[in-house]
């Protein structure tokens, strides 16, 4: 599938109030062509309300939204011609199949995909005639990302598209929307699964309460993290704090099951220094996991949400 | 793009909503077997009328309008809109309500094979005659539909789910069935509810529809109606698809309530408008006729009749064949213009006329048998055949029902005989008459 034109999202100052409530307050982002950005934030940072607002199902109270350089808040029709969207809540009837949802949304474009080409692209042929209400959830999501793709959108937006799949379902549609970046397509997800976000995003915007607190590449939000590795290990001969305490740039250590959990300056040292404790003593390792600062120690940093509110 | 892509997705969706109506046990069993058993109710209770349910048709139909528009419509939308589907349609590149107009149109295909189905079901089953104007049938069921489904319209923007929607459905269905002309015969229903009836399109679908089956004149009369109907579905389908709503949390609010307040300001508009125009006078009330059933009209006897050439109900032969052709002329003349023989209800129109006959009879006017002559001709050019029949029956089998006249100087009868004996010949003149309809008696 040809692509017409790339693809350049550009929001600015984007402010959304329900009320008395500010949903979305200036939020400025851009996604080049054949990017993949992901904007992630906890319940009611805006995420969901940022995407309307680009798809037009919702009016900003202010800002501006170009999309290939087109004002997208003035022209809304042309916009959704040019956008592919799949949405968190939006459903179909139940005794629709997979083949008459695609040719009831293609003949709304021009020069809409060929259904059959979608099918199988999105693995659905054989479920063309399926009934909706029958299909698994991911072949629900399959369905709703061939019904983006129909207008052979520059830029796709999904939100959530993961959400409620089984690990190989998430694992597929991961793999499918890495097909579509390679095609140079840019993407613009909103995702609550953080390792998902840093395994194919190449930029990521974090929302708390509205605002867009950082931004960058995963390898850049990490870098800015405060957190430190982890070394959590086990020897045959247990050890006791003060030793654990004078390995070399260990920062704190506490007992975790039968071994030790200790954040380090530098891991390298910390288990060289270990690994000469144990010899000296005679002792030996039974297990060593190291945790390296994540995308989630960033995410709890900027947002400051507890462990219980992440899925 | 773009026309052309949009006309084309429209016919799409159009097809679709066509497919999955067939596909939806609910819909079918609201969209079609509800119709039938409301059809099979009414030819339960009607079988009687002769020709069986002719003259109930414009109820059975409005009813299966009112059904599939106020409330199958609207359940379908919202239930739509509750999936999350109407989200997913805003996503197309066209303005959400020509998808809504794509759906309408579908519906309004689905509600008028209901019609059909209906229609020919009723003359398989009951023998009910086709209606008489067909291609008008079609044309007036399109205002019909459009008053309803314009109200099904506004029912969906202002239910916030499925539930709310059977709540606010049957607050426009119910009324209409029991007090507004639809389900309970206009004639049938207290003075009060009658006039109440002008007020809500129920009534005027009714008139309209039947005119198609019953009324020669057709549509000449139905002018009214169809304007009320008219105002009514503009006014509500204007507000409908001004706060249609594509997602479930999108509400009305005020203007939701300024909307319902514009849709029922035009029903009390086209309700003041038909009271000022002197269009909500009560019905007469009903005279029971139209009960009668041919099982009873044919263990009536005529064994007890005297002759006609005999003292008590003398009869003359047919006028052609009268020795007197002048002066059954202006008998014929005089009843014409005899406003009693006018009232509404034609039942007792014809009790008043054949009143005139008992009174000539029992004062021994000179021309009573020519009187007598000339009072079955009025009633046969006056009544339809299969009516009279009934009327005639019902006074023969009801004979103290209604009122008869005892006296009518302005036609030259100036006797006042007693009122029981008036009755009496009222009902042998009503078997002579019914036996010459039913070809039990020779009429010569």
């Amino acid at each position: 599938m040809a692509l017409s034109s790339p693809a350049n999202l550009s929001v600015r100052d984007l402010t959304k109030r329900y009320g008395a409530v500010e949903a979305v307050r200036g939020v400025s982002f851009e996604i080049a062509p054949g990017e993949i950005y992901g904007l992630l934030g906890p319940n009611g940072a805006g995420k969901t309300s940022i995407i309307e607002t680009i798809l037009g199902l919702r009016a900003p109270d202010a800002g501006a939204i170009t999309l290939n350089g087109v004002d997208a808040l003035a022209h809304p029709a042309r916009t959704r011609r040019e956008i592919g969207a799949q949405l968190q809540f939006a459903s179909l009837q139940d005794k629709l199949t997979p083949r008459e949802a695609l040719n009831c949304f293609a003949a709304f474009y021009e020069n809409a995909v060929p259904v059959e080409e979608l099918l199988a692209q999105f693995s659905l042929t054989n479920k063309a005639a399926a009934s909706f209400d029958s299909l698994s959830g991911g072949q629900k999501q399959r369905l709703f990302l061939a019904l983006a793709m129909v207008n052979r959108p520059n830029l796709l937006v999904l939100d959530e598209p993961t959400a409620g799949l089984d690990p190989k379902s998430r694992r597929e549609l991961h793999d499918l929307i890495r097909q579509l970046k390679a095609d140079g397509r840019s993407v613009l997800v909103c995702t609550h699964y953080l390792d998902e976000a840093h395994f194919f995003c190449d930029r990521i915007g974090i929302l708390h309460e509205g605002r867009l607190v950082a931004s960058g590449s995963p390898e850049e939000l990490i870098a800015t993290s405060v957190a430190k590795t982890r070394l959590t290990f086990r020897t045959r001969q247990p050890l006791n704090a003060v030793d654990v305490g004078a390995l070399a740039e260990v920062l704190d250590q506490y007992v975790h099951d039968d071994g030790w959990r200790v954040s380090t300056a530098d891991a390298n040292r910390t288990i060289s220094a270990l690994v000469q404790k144990l010899a000296a003593d005679g002792n030996e390792m039974l297990d060593l996991q190291i945790q390296r600062p994540s995308l989630e120690d960033v995410f709890l940093e900027l947002t400051k949400t507890t462990w219980s509110a992440l899925p | 793009m773009k026309r052309g892509s949009t006309f084309s997705g429209l016919i799409q969706h159009f097809r679709l909503v066509l497919q999955l109506n067939f596909r939806s046990t609910q819909a079918l069993i609201y969209g079609y077997l509800m119709p039938v058993f409301f059809l099979l109710a009414f030819g339960s209770v009607f079988r009687g009328d002769t020709p069986p349910l002719l003259p109930e048709m414009g109820q059975i139909l409005t009813i299966t309008i009112l059904g599939g528009a106020c409330l199958g419509l609207p359940t379908a939308l919202v239930a739509e809109r509750e999936r999350g589907v109407w989200r997913r349609y805003r996503l197309l590149p066209v303005p959400t309500l020509t998808l809504v107009l794509s759906t309408l149109l579908a519906r309004l295909l689905i509600i008028g094979s209901a019609i059909v189905l209906q229609i020919f079901l009723a003359r398989l089953v009951f023998h009910t005659p086709l209606p008489s104007h067909s291609a008008q049938l079609a044309l007036t069921f399109l205002p019909v539909a459009f008053a309803f489904m314009g109200l099904g319209l506004l029912v969906a923007a202002l239910a916030n789910d499925v539930p709310a929607v059977q709540a606010l459905g049957q607050c426009l269905f119910l009324p209409m069935i029991l007090i507004g002309g639809v389900g309970v015969p206009l004639a049938a229903l207290p003075a009060w509810a009658q006039e109440f009836s002008g007020f809500m399109p129920g009534r005027y679908a009714v008139d309209v529809l039947q005119r198609c089956f019953t009324d020669p004149s057709a549509g000449r009369g139905a002018g009214f109606s169809l304007v009320a109907l008219g105002i009514i579905g503009l006014a509500a389908g204007v507000v409908g698809a001004k706060l249609f709503r594509w997602d479930v949390g999108r509400r009305g609010g005020r203007l939701a309530g300024a909307g319902l307040a514009i849709a029922l300001l035009s029903w009390i508009a086209v309700g003041a408008a038909a009271a000022w125009t002197g269009r909500l006078q009560p019905l007469p009330t009903s005279s029971g006729y139209e009960t009668i059933t041919a099982a009873q009209m044919d263990q009536i006897t005529y064994d007890d009749l005297p002759g006609d050439n005999e003292l008590v109900t003398r009869l003359a032969p047919p006028f052609a064949r009268s020795s007197e052709p002048h002066q059954s002329d202006e008998i014929a003349y005089k009843l014409k213009a005899w406003p009693p023989a006018h009232v509404a209800d034609a039942g007792q129109a014809a009790r008043n006329l054949l009143s005139v006959a008992a009174i000539a009879d029992i004062a021994a006017d000179l021309h009573e048998a020519e009187i007598g002559r000339a009072v079955f001709d009025e009633l046969q050019e006056r009544i339809g055949r299969d009516q009279l029949r009934r009327i005639l029956a019902w006074v023969i089998l009801s004979p103290d029902a209604g009122t008869v006249i005892t006296t009518a100087p302005e036609l030259g009868l100036k006797r006042h005989p007693p009122e029981r004996i008036v009755r009496e010949r009222s009902v042998l003149y009503a078997k002579k008459y019914l036996g010459r309809l039913l070809g039990k008696i020779r009429d010569n």
